[in-house]
């Protein structure tokens, strides 16, 4: 069966849905900028193992997750800063600090790969969410595709904020003009420049399941959508409160 | 994003709604109830909830409310990683419609706040 069909679903999707699925989906088995297609892979399985971890369980529920041991539910294909990585991205990401990053970049697991990483797990995380929402089951992973890693980084990149360089709101030119045209860099957009890439498969899945970037301007209710603006964003707060994101 | 929406569309709201005031969520917001519902239950990972939840919705919105609502939830639970796992902090905390916000919904409770307030 062809990949994301929803021949299963009982519900009707938006073709734009799958098609964003099936894109990504090619882009996730091929070499990214930092990792192969094969740990690109194994980095999305960890992304699905995270939610049945119960070292990742334990740990939300201490008080600290820095002072608390154990070992993953995971594969094995990863190296152990990666795997806790994915792991943590899913399951409490709100405690998440520059330290932290700072020191698995220390460790072996650089700013650029975990900017993949990141852009990888999330992805996985919210197609599969998507499914879960609808009472669908998951789509298989994809075979990877052998070749050689990019290590692709952008011309022009700052500190300015977060953990990791971004692009500037000035720099998305050259090979990275694409970014955020007909918008401004806001730094949820800018959050992941450091691998370009992951930025495009971000808003390529967030304009299938939300909206586009130049649709976003739209307050009031997009043509293609069943929702109005104001329904979409009860349901983006609700979410962003539950997961207690200040952002 | 939801004030702005409704600034722009001069309707009357209670962002509440956010916080899981169920009532609140109903005022001027069609499926108000129900979509806070399903949100929730995607969220909490309740399988129960998200059974009944998904049902209502469906009741009460049709089916491609259903999905356009599965959407936009799936990519708020990848934004809010994105945000928190690079630490970047709010664009513009001068703006006044975000204060009022911030303050209306207590916002500054979250760990994830201090990205904004205290960048290490």
């Amino acid at each position: 069966m062809q990949a994301f069909s929803f021949a299963q679903s009982p519900y009707p999707i938006r073709d734009d849905i799958p098609q964003a699925y099936k894109n990504f989906w090619q882009r996730l088995a091929s070499p990214g900028s930092w990792w192969t297609g094969e740990e690109r892979v194994a980095i999305a399985q960890e992304s699905r193992n995270a939610l049945i971890c119960r070292f990742c369980a334990d740990r939300k529920a201490a008080l600290s997750p820095y002072t608390f041991k154990g070992e993953h539910s995971h594969e094995g294909k990863l190296p152990a800063t990666a795997v806790d990585a994915a792991h943590r991205i899913i399951t409490d990401q709100g405690r998440i600090t520059r330290a932290w990053v700072e020191n698995n970049n220390d460790e072996g697991l650089s700013k650029e790969a975990y900017v993949e990483l990141v852009g990888i797990v999330v992805a996985i995380f919210s197609i599969d969410e998507f499914h879960r929402a609808l009472g669908l089951a998951l789509e298989s992973l994809p075979e990877p595709k052998p070749g050689e890693i990019s290590r692709y980084r952008p011309a022009h990149i700052s500190e300015d904020m977060g953990f990791v360089p971004t692009v500037p709101p000035d720099g998305a030119v050259g090979n990275e003009s694409d970014l955020w045209e007909g918008s401004r860099g806001a730094n949820v957009i800018r959050a992941l420049t450091l691998v370009p890439d992951a930025l495009r498969d971000w808003r390529e899945i967030a304009a299938a399941q939300y909206l586009s970037f130049q649709r976003m301007t739209n307050f009031v209710k997009d043509d293609n959508r069943s929702i109005n603006r104001m329904q979409m964003e009860l349901i983006a707060g609700r979410v962003s409160a539950i997961n207690e994101c200040f952002y | 994003m939801l004030r702005v929406s409704a600034m722009t569309t001069e309707t009357e709201i209670d962002l509440q709604g956010i916080n899981g005031d169920a009532a609140s969520a109903a005022v001027s917001i069609d499926c108000g109830t129900e979509l806070m519902a399903f949100a929730e239950a995607i969220t909490y990972r309740e399988t129960r909830q998200l059974i009944d939840s998904r049902q209502a919705l469906l009741d009460a919105g049709g089916a491609a409310v259903l999905v356009d609502a599965a959407g936009v939830a799936a990519n708020f639970q990848r934004m809010v990683r994105i945000a928190d796992s690079i630490g970047i902090p709010v664009d513009d905390m001068e703006m006044e419609v975000g204060q009022e916000v911030r303050a209306t919904l207590d916002l500054t409770r979250f760990a994830s706040a201090q990205n904004t307030l205290n960048p290490a």
